[in-house]
């Protein structure tokens, strides 16, 4: 939770530097101004805040940057509404807002020891940054690492210039796949459910983290149950409408939940067990 | 022996609370009674069974900035908006105090909304019980009732020629000291006949069947409009966003309606709430079943505003019924 004693009051801070992704995808890395604030600041894997760009408004973020590495906050924008059109159009030294850090976040303790499946569509790889990152920074605490990145072109795959490391790294395997290749792409054309399937992911000692549109995640899901991965063993991020973060707006609110709340963080058990599907 | 205020007395003490302080009264407005800062003590009514609207807005106002941001020398100010007057709320209903008793819940619970906090940290509720009841009301079955004063700092009861007064808070006391009050052997007159609605376990009865069609058929002839949020006293949802002001920006906080198509919408085009049945599901489930189980408290204090204003006659009151019926064999 933010220290601001206003929590809807965002923190100043200045946008250091923004690194193009894909064509539609930036990644803004960003310096809080207060250097208490910004030495109280932490965050976990999967947390989200919200970034202003002032004269437009604010949006929630997944967090794709990992606190224990004490470089910049970093959030992965898409181009795809009023204020993340803004923000595309801010430079280096630009002032933003931040608030948060917000909701629950991946369980790294109880992924310690087990085998790990990352899932990501598009720009929902995003918030599985973090968690790779976590894992390659502490490579001992986990088994194996899959990682699997999609996306409709080769373009649009995010991270390109950290899959060489990835690869490289022990116990570790890269899969990426596009919806439809260019010229040059030589690697797998196929949709990401399809590829669960070819891969035959193993459930034993293992969780699956999945993040994407809802369409991937519906159908990955289907894949992931029929190679036997239970519902406690599956974990996603919801997404949800939201302005404030503190589970007042009501805006993300699904069944009895707040997605920002006791979200965004949600394993499918938890999710088949809420009143409203999301 | 109750305290005691003559209606001479009482107009009196109105008009020097409205010196120093902002009073806000129900006052007629061509057709209607709405609670309107005061200039004339005159000008208050006191011949309504309720007003038209709940004094909601004064709490929580239709839109509000949150703060202003300058933009100077490279970098930005923020300036927080903060209340200056102290106000005096005078002629609820006891429905109304309890909304504004719901309203609390999510706004003061840790985070505390620092500005909805200082509204009501300079705010004092004034309440009259009622001794009618309008045809659309049903306070009792909803956690309230005609004279109950939870919510007041001071509720007042007609008698002849002036009103009983319990002072209820530490705030209603500085406001309206003893020295004013006089002591009277007048007999309570009985509280208002209110109608009453089976709504004991309808958060039960919803949770169970909360894919039942039924949504989808009542919401066939909803039309959207949004009044049933915009006159309930409890209903909290809210937007925010940038708006230009001299040369300046505002952060504006406005309120919002679960009814309204895009309100779960997200960037990219998902909505998870994209039909209307499932859109007027959400209200009641909300009012009835996600509020009551979060706080502790009823989310509709059964004022029967909504009812009276939706124009395709959706009436939370039948739907409590209904939704008790739902599921019931031969349904």
């Amino acid at each position: 939770m933010s220290n601001n004693k206003n929590p809807l009051l965002p923190h100043l801070a200045t946008l250091e530097n923004v690194i193009d992704l894909t064509p539609d995808v930036r990644l803004f890395q960003i310096e809080l101004n207060d250097a208490d604030f910004k030495a109280k600041f932490d965050y976990k894997p999967g947390q989200f805040i919200f970034v202003s760009a002032f004269g437009t408004g604010e949006s929630p973020f997944g967090l794709t940057s990992v606190a224990h590495r004490k470089g910049p906050i970093e959030v992965a924008v898409r181009k795809v509404g009023t204020v993340t059109s803004s923000m595309h159009d801010l430079e280096p030294g630009a002032a933003v807002g931040v608030r948060g850090p917000f909701g629950n976040f991946f369980p790294m303790d109880q992924f310690k020891g087990k085998n790990i499946h990352i899932i990501g569509g598009g720009i929902g790889f995003a918030p599985l940054r973090p968690i790779i990152l976590t894992i390659l920074d502490h490579r001992n605490d986990y088994g194996d690492l899959f990682i699997l990145n999609g996306a409709r072109t080769p373009s649009d795959l995010v991270f390109a210039n950290e899959f060489d490391t990835w690869a490289a790294a022990p116990k570790t395997r890269l899969e990426l796949t596009v919806d439809a290749k260019d010229d040059n792409w030589t690697g797998r054309v196929a949709l990401i459910p399809a590829v669960v399937k070819e891969l035959q992911l193993s459930p034993a000692n293992s969780v699956a983290i999945i993040c994407g549109p809802p369409i991937m995640i519906k159908f990955t899901l289907t894949e992931l149950k029929k190679l036997g991965f239970a519902d406690e063993q599956i974990v996603t991020t919801l997404e949800g409408k939201m302005k404030c973060g503190l589970g007042k707006c009501a805006r993300c609110n699904v069944g009895d939940k707040y997605v920002c709340k006791d979200g965004p963080v949600f394993t499918f058990k938890q999710i088949s067990g809420l009143l409203e599907q999301f | 022996m109750s305290k005691y205020i003559s209606k001479k007395d009482l107009n009196s003490w109105l008009n020097k609370v409205r010196d120093n302080r902002r009073l806000v009264a129900p006052t007629k407005v061509d057709d209607l009674i709405l609670f309107k800062e005061i200039s004339r003590v005159e000008d208050i009514v006191s011949d309504y069974v309720n007003t038209d609207l709940s004094p909601k807005e004064f709490l929580f106002p239709p839109t509000e900035v949150l703060f202003s941001i300058e933009k100077k020398n490279g970098g930005v100010e923020l300036t927080p908006a903060r209340v200056e007057k102290e106000t005096v709320i005078f002629g609820m209903r006891p429905c109304d105090a309890k909304g504004v008793v719901a309203l609390d819940k999510p706004f003061l619970e840790d985070p505390t909304d620092p500005l909805y906090k200082e509204h009501r940290d300079k705010t004092a509720l004034v309440g009259i019980s009622c001794l009618k009841a309008c045809a659309e009301c049903f306070c009792s079955s909803m956690g309230s009732g005609p004279d109950d004063p939870s919510g007041f700092d001071i509720m007042l009861t007609e008698v002849k020629d002036g009103y009983l007064v319990q002072v209820l808070t530490e705030k209603g006391k500085a406001l309206l000291p003893d020295s004013t009050l006089s002591e009277s052997g007048e007999a309570k007159p009985k509280a208002a006949e209110v109608a009453t609605v089976p709504a004991k376990d309808v958060n039960v009865k919803l949770r169970q069947n909360f894919e039942d069609p039924y949504w989808n058929r009542l919401a066939d002839r909803c039309i959207h409009c949004n009044m049933c949020s915009y006159v309930c006293p409890t209903c909290y949802c809210f937007d925010i966003r940038d708006y230009p002001n001299k040369g300046k920006t505002d952060r504006v906080r406005s309120w919002e309606s679960c009814q309204s198509a895009g309100f779960t919408k997200i960037a990219g085009g998902h909505d998870p709430r994209a039909n209307k049945g499932t859109r007027m599901r959400q209200r009641f489930a909300h009012k009835l079943l996600y509020f009551p189980e979060q706080f502790g408290v009823s989310h509709c204090i059964g004022c029967g505003r909504c009812v009276k204003s939706c124009p395709v006659n959706i009436d939370i009151r039948e739907i409590i019924q209904d939704v008790q019926k739902l599921g019931a064999k031969g349904e």
